[in-house]
């Protein structure tokens, strides 16, 4: 199905919040802001939360408790070898794989969990509403069922805060 | 808040959104230089060579190289220690930088990275050519196998080292690929090749620049840097723990975990200060690496010169204070006066010596000075790890043991080899992807302009 969307185009980071402020203001609901670069005040205003840090330290907590788990298993457990006459359970030098191992689990979960969560992954095709948004230009889309009746205010909103163009697209 | 005034521009030449894609995206879509040609030719014919080396090594054995019983570890340890150092700096520049609020990194970050992944390719086939029987590599992982199971001994700093430089080669190629992400849409984007548009859109993944990326992009960066500055400490302590759980006479010293760590982010920043002024007259990059940038890189090596010379000194100090006559007669007899000086007095002037002219900045604006002194830093650094693995194991506790070590061109063609591959990698490196970070560049460029006035309502 596909929707009718209201874009306001930007040339700059500081058009652009203002107008986005005074948007989400009136109380209109902004359905994707698309930047080159990321914007605090866009991130921030936008409600979405990410918990991907939360995420990381309990892939970062299980993998150490399964890392050290493992090499106790091996060491004592299953096969313990005696190096010299030292005690089987050498923890404190079972760190050094835990600490390196436990960060490369954390950055390939978060990586994955990433490419999960903000749908970025290999043979992904690219649902680009302008395609100005990776280069230059600083986008506001709006559902335009939703706006209604405010749609001309809107417009008019956009184009007394400096966008540079306003215009209508019908999008997936 | 960044001050431009004091610290200098970090874009120069004004440049809008647009223009900085286009100038940072110009080599790509230009037609390829013939010095890159020629460049590119000389790196594989370097590499091939290595390939031979290589092929005679896994053929005929490591008898082929000049290790011996004795100096077990030769050249093949000293590069594989020299590699990985340079491989440091693309995560201690990104992450370091990235926690000290450096905003001046965005311009040389994405070229370390890819530095740093190519050099730890390079370095880990010393230590996989050194197994004798390479193909039996697999060995090292603890699986279940049919052997016992016979695990692997957490103990040894071999397997940690393995543990460290796996981890570090993939953390740190995908901290690079990620950031190179929003890069890429912005090439599918601009570019007018349909075939390029195919191909990077592919690596882009569907990147369009929306918040909800941009949400997750963020908190996936601070995490990764967040653990990935621990990484970068970590991977050379273990390095260090090589030589230091040993009980060779100048290996068995407490100074070698920071001490490593410190020499290599000393000679990655080397390589990258090399690599940056290269790419600054290649490809005319001024506008983005600006004097200001190579400034400040020399600045940090000026600083860590001061680290490794101390570093040095302590470790001459601790040798006569600890009273033990291995650790004098290695210090003062064996390298500062024996037969590998040469390598020890090349090591102090390189590392310790020649980078205080960046003291001054008639030095540090002369981008041909710094080029050579970037090279001679990387020379030192070389003659560290030499002077640290061969003089140490050449001559210890027993006379009768001692021995010289020489390489014999199948391990110098080795070594030239990994230089060939490097080369070529950060050829392609420059050909085939933005040398810069482009979203990150947009992102401080806003620092250059003035702000605009806060808006304050008055009520008369």
């Amino acid at each position: 199905m596909t929707k009718k969307y209201l874009v306001g185009v930007f040339d700059d980071e500081h058009t652009l919040v203002e107008a986005f402020e005074k948007v989400l203001d009136k109380g209109v609901k902004v359905e994707e802001v698309y930047t080159p670069y990321p914007i605090h005040e866009v991130l921030h205003r936008m409600k979405k939360k990410t918990r991907i840090t939360h995420a990381a330290f309990f892939y970062g907590l299980f993998a150490a408790i399964g890392l050290l788990g493992f090499m106790y298993y091996a060491a004592v457990i299953d096969w313990p070898l005696n190096f010299g006459g030292k005690p089987f359970n050498t923890f404190p030098s079972f760190i050094v794989v835990s600490i390196v191992a436990t960060i490369l689990s954390i950055t390939l979960l978060t990586l994955f969990t990433f490419s999960a969560r903000a749908k970025v992954f290999p043979g992904k095709k690219a649902d680009i509403i302008d395609i100005r948004a990776t280069d230059d230009k600083f986008i506001i889309v709006l559902d335009k069922d939703e706006l209604g009746t405010e749609t001309n205010t809107v417009t008019e909103l956009f184009k007394t805060n400096g966008a540079s163009e306003v215009y209508e697209k019908e999008s997936k | 808040m960044y001050k431009t005034e004091i610290r200098g521009k970090l874009i120069s030449g004004d440049k809008s959104l647009g223009q900085i894609s286009q100038d940072i995206l110009r080599p790509i879509d230009a037609k390829t230089p013939r010095w890159w040609y020629a460049a590119m030719t000389m790196s594989l014919a370097l590499f091939g060579w290595g390939l031979y080396c290589k092929y005679i090594t896994v053929s005929q054995g490591i008898g082929t190289w000049g290790v011996n019983n004795t100096v077990a570890w030769g050249w093949e340890i000293v590069n594989f220690v020299w590699w990985i150092g340079i491989g440091h700096a693309g995560t201690a520049f990104s992450i370091f930088l990235l926690i000290l609020r450096q905003k001046w990194r965005t311009a040389i970050n994405r070229a370390a990275e890819a530095m740093t992944v190519v050099a730890v390719l390079c370095a880990s086939l010393f230590p996989l050519l050194h197994m004798g029987r390479p193909w039996l590599f697999f060995f090292i992982f603890p699986y279940p196998n049919t052997r016992g199971p016979l695990w692997v001994n957490f103990n040894s700093p071999l397997f940690w080292d393995f543990v460290a430089i796996s981890a570090y080669m993939l953390i740190s190629a995908s901290f690079w690929y990620f950031g190179m992400v929003p890069d890429f849409a912005t090439i599918r984007d601009t570019t007018k090749s349909k075939i390029k548009k195919a191909i990077y859109g592919f690596f882009a993944f569907g990147w369009v620049g929306s918040s909800k990326e941009w949400l997750r992009y963020e908190g996936l960066s601070f995490v990764l840097g967040g653990i990935a500055a621990v990484l970068v400490v970590s991977v050379h302590s273990i390095v260090s723990t090589d030589f230091a759980v040993s009980v060779e006479p100048g290996w068995h010293t407490t100074i070698f975990p920071p001490y490593f760590v410190v020499g290599a982010i000393f000679s990655g920043f080397a390589m990258v200060l090399t690599l940056v002024t290269l790419m600054r007259k290649l490809y005319k990059m001024e506008d983005f690496i600006t004097d200001s940038h190579v400034d400040a890189v020399c600045r940090i090596l000026v600083f860590i010169s001061l680290i490794m010379g101390t570093a040095y000194i302590t470790e001459i100090f601790m040798a006569w204070y600890s009273g033990s006559e291995y650790e004098m007669y290695t210090f003062f007899k064996n390298r500062i006066t024996g037969e590998y000086a040469l390598q020890f007095w090349g090591m102090f002037t390189f590392n310790a010596i020649i980078p205080q002219l960046f003291w001054f900045k008639k030095v540090r604006s002369k981008l041909w000075v710094v080029f050579i002194i970037s090279l001679l830093i990387n020379w030192g650094m070389w003659f560290e790890r030499f002077n640290i693995v061969v003089t140490s194991l050449s001559r210890d506790y027993l006379p009768a043991n001692w021995a010289e070590y020489h390489p014999t061109w199948v391990e110098i063609g080795f070594f030239t080899g990994t230089i060939g591959m490097f080369a070529a990698g950060v050829l392609l490196f420059f050909r085939y992807i933005p040398m810069i970070a482009i979203s990150e560049i947009k992102s401080v460029s806003k620092y250059d302009k003035p702000m605009p006035e806060p808006k304050i309502e008055h009520h008369d």
